[in-house]
């Protein structure tokens, strides 16, 4: 973790904690390098009150943008209970992942940009996606997972987005959220996320798209949370 | 073994040379003998890449990801680099030059890693050197990626006026340059006829581009209401990979412009009478895609790493172990991308990207003293077949790899049913590879 972190982490502690303080001093003890912590940020629906779980119907794919103003993420309810697992880097190096959020603890959030080449959904299409259970993926036959079908990479959502296969390395990273009297707020990223690369690699696009670099990496304190189809034109399934 | 010096001279002398260095009143092979080292001996470790494609882009720059203290040298002898994926795209006008064409600047700033922009000449593994036309180089590791060469050989019987003849006059395309475009130009002013397409024998690259293309070209021709045919004879019995794909395309979209002709093995190509000798018949063209059987390209021939057969013969492919790419005969030498032999792997773009990947850790974990498991290559390939609208499809294959047997497994999956969101993907793929290996 780097200065900057682990400044804005102590911040984002400070609000943290109170929520679960057992929680984010074990794990920043034992995750330091693959937790970032940072500002706390409401989601919220997009008529601007805040999204509770049954707003986030099952099996459904939803966007918001979070931590930065440009680097989305996906929010998907998978039904039932999904526990913590244990996740591996390609370097061996492992952490944990803490399992599904809500009253079912079926709820997870990842950041939708690919692991592996960093294919994202923009407002034109969207190659990675969510393939619910009874839409499995054509090539793959997977169903239950998100797909990317820039090189055809799965993940697994129930997993802590680990590869289940195909060409990227690590997993995706997760977006830690948390429960507070109903509201979801998304609160740190866990992983091995891909922002720097994302933001190096797409710095003409999101120029385009947001009016400068400063502007695409702002940091959010709310998030809109919308179904992908209303935010993209084409959502690509292979 | 290793090159000799007079083995190295007589390269030298073929030409390779001539044309960029100053005649000063030296042979190439004089000069060869003179030349000087280009760079100070290196620090560190030095790595030295010879190929800038697909594989050894990802090589230099991902050897940099693993440890950016190793000195990297990447030898091209293009001043920038043309993509053959999505050349047949590009063929039939859908995408711009710009979208295939990148710079060498970029990666090698970026990244930390020396791009000489030079022909390498000559390889003495003995002295860890490499020879190009501005001077050697020496090195702790060497990758060889150098892709493929064309073996006119094998039609011409080493006639190279022939040879000569056919590349010029009706150029195979598949080693990105002047042929590419000269092969636009064809497709762009055909009038009317049989225009021929090659499929060679045997391991060659990327084994569906020439059914893509040959959709493509057949859209250009339905597009401009050319009264041509494009005629594909291919020495195998089906199309293959994604066979049913492509022939769906050929009878729904191109009935009466596409003919494809199976078990059509080559026995005589005659370039100057136009004309095809195959075991399913003759054919005469009207112009013509003449695609040769391939090769490991030279540089792997000139290090002396071709594998032999039983008999003794070479077998045209590099000789390398099938998991880690190290040379067989030589550790301190990796061959990656569509060099290698002995392997099920595709020769794609898409699998050197792969590979390059794991033989820069081995690489550099080797340099670090320390030895990793590999791991093993996938690749995804998409195929247009449609242009208006643009429509793909795609096989992905994973590797299994079988320690019993000692042998890799492929695991195919295939869209055989295009469709437009197969074509954006297809874009997709091509875009965030050129980021990987450029941005
Ligand atoms: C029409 C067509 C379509 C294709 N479509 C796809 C596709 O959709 N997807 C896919 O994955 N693959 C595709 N391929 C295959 C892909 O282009 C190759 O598999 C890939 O380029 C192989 O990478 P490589 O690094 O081994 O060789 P290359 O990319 O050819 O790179 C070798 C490099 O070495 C350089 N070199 C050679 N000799 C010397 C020397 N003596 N000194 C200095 N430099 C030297 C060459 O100039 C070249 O730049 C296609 C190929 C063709 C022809
Ligand atoms: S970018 Fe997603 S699989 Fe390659």
């Amino acid at each position: 973790m780097d200065r900057r972190d682990f400044i804005k982490t102590c911040g984002a502690i400070a609000v943290a904690s109170f929520l679960d303080t057992k929680f984010f001093s074990e794990a920043l003890a034992s995750q330091e390098g693959f937790l970032k912590l940072y500002s706390k940020a409401i989601l919220l629906k997009e008529d601007g009150t805040p999204l509770t779980e049954k707003d986030i119907a099952p099996h459904r794919e939803y966007i918001f943008f979070y931590p930065f103003a440009s680097t989305p993420c996906y929010l998907i309810n998978l039904g039932d209970e999904v526990k913590g697992a244990q996740l591996k880097l390609n370097d061996g190096q492992t952490y944990l992942w803490k399992g599904g959020v809500g009253s079912k603890k079926s709820i997870v959030a990842y950041s939708a940009i690919c692991s592996h080449q960093w294919s994202y959904p923009t407002k034109d299409y969207a190659f990675i996606n969510y393939y619910p259970p009874d839409k499995p993926s054509e090539t793959t036959k997977k169903a239950g997972v998100i797909q990317c079908c820039a090189h055809l990479t799965v993940f697994d959502p129930k997993a802590g987005g680990k590869v289940i296969e195909g060409p990227a390395e690590v997993p995706l990273a997760s977006i830690l959220l948390e429960e507070e009297g109903g509201k979801l707020y998304a609160v740190g990223v866990l992983g091995k996320d891909q922002f720097d690369a994302f933001f190096e690699n797409y710095k003409t696009d999101l120029r385009k798209e947001y009016g400068s670099t400063a502007k695409a990496k702002e940091l959010v304190d709310k998030c809109v949370v919308m179904e992908v189809g209303k935010y993209v034109k084409e959502i690509i399934r292979c | 073994m290793s090159m000799t010096r007079r083995d190295l001279f007589k390269l030298a002398g073929v030409g390779a040379l001539t044309a960029s260095i100053p005649s000063v009143g030296f042979s190439a092979a004089e000069r060869v003998k003179k030349a000087e080292a280009i760079l100070p001996p290196s620090k560190g470790s030095r790595v030295v890449v010879c190929g800038g494609g697909w594989a050894g882009l990802t090589v230099a720059k991902y050897l940099k990801k693993e440890n950016p203290n190793i000195d990297v040298v990447l030898i091209e002898k293009r001043p920038n680099f043309f993509s053959c994926p999505i050349s047949n795209e590009w063929l039939a006008g859908l995408v711009s030059l710009d979208f295939i064409s990148h710079d060498y600047n970029q990666p090698a700033s970026k990244y930390g890693y020396r791009f000489i922009n030079a022909v390498v000449v000559g390889i003495e593994r003995d002295k860890r050197r490499v020879y190009t036309n501005h001077g050697y180089i020496e090195y702790d590791y060497l990758v060889l990626a150098p892709g493929i060469k064309y073996n006119y050989d094998a039609w011409f019987k080493g006639d190279k006026n022939m040879a000569y003849y056919t590349k010029v006059n009706y150029p195979a395309a598949f080693i990105p340059g002047s042929e590419h475009l000269a092969l636009k130009r064809k497709v762009w002013e055909f009038e009317e006829g049989d225009f021929v397409i090659t499929v060679p024998p045997g391991a060659y690259r990327c084994p569906p581009a020439s059914y893509e293309r040959a959709a493509m070209i057949a859209y250009v021709f339905k597009k401009n209401n050319v009264k041509g045919r494009v005629i594909i004879l291919d020495p195998k019995e089906d199309i293959a990979p994604k066979g049913p794909g492509f022939r769906a395309a050929y009878e729904q979209l191109y009935l009466g412009i596409v003919e494809y002709v199976p078990k059509a093995q080559i026995k005589e190509v005659d370039p100057v009478n136009k004309v095809i000798k195959t075991t399913a018949g003759d054919f005469k063209f009207a112009d013509a895609n003449l695609v040769p059987p391939h090769q490991a390209g030279e540089l792997v021939w000139m290090a002396d790493l071709i594998a032999k057969d039983k008999d003794g013969k070479p077998t045209g492919w590099a000789d390398q172990d099938p998991l880690t790419f190290q040379a067989k005969a030589d550790p301190r030498v990796f061959l990656v991308g569509d060099v290698i032999g002995g392997v099920p792997y595709p020769k794609s773009g898409h699998m050197g990207n792969s590979q390059g990947k794991i033989v820069a850790k081995i690489i550099a974990s080797r340099i670090a003293g320390k030895d990793i498991k590999p791991t093993l290559p996938d690749n995804t390939c998409y195929s247009m077949v449609n242009g208006e609208p643009q429509e793909a499809i795609v096989i992905n294959v994973t590797y299994d790899y079988n320690d019993k047997e000692k042998k890799i497994v492929p695991k195919p999956k295939v869209i055989n049913e295009r469709s437009e969101s197969l074509a954006k993907a297809t874009y997709e793929w091509a875009k965030s590879m050129y980021k990987d290996m450029f941005a």
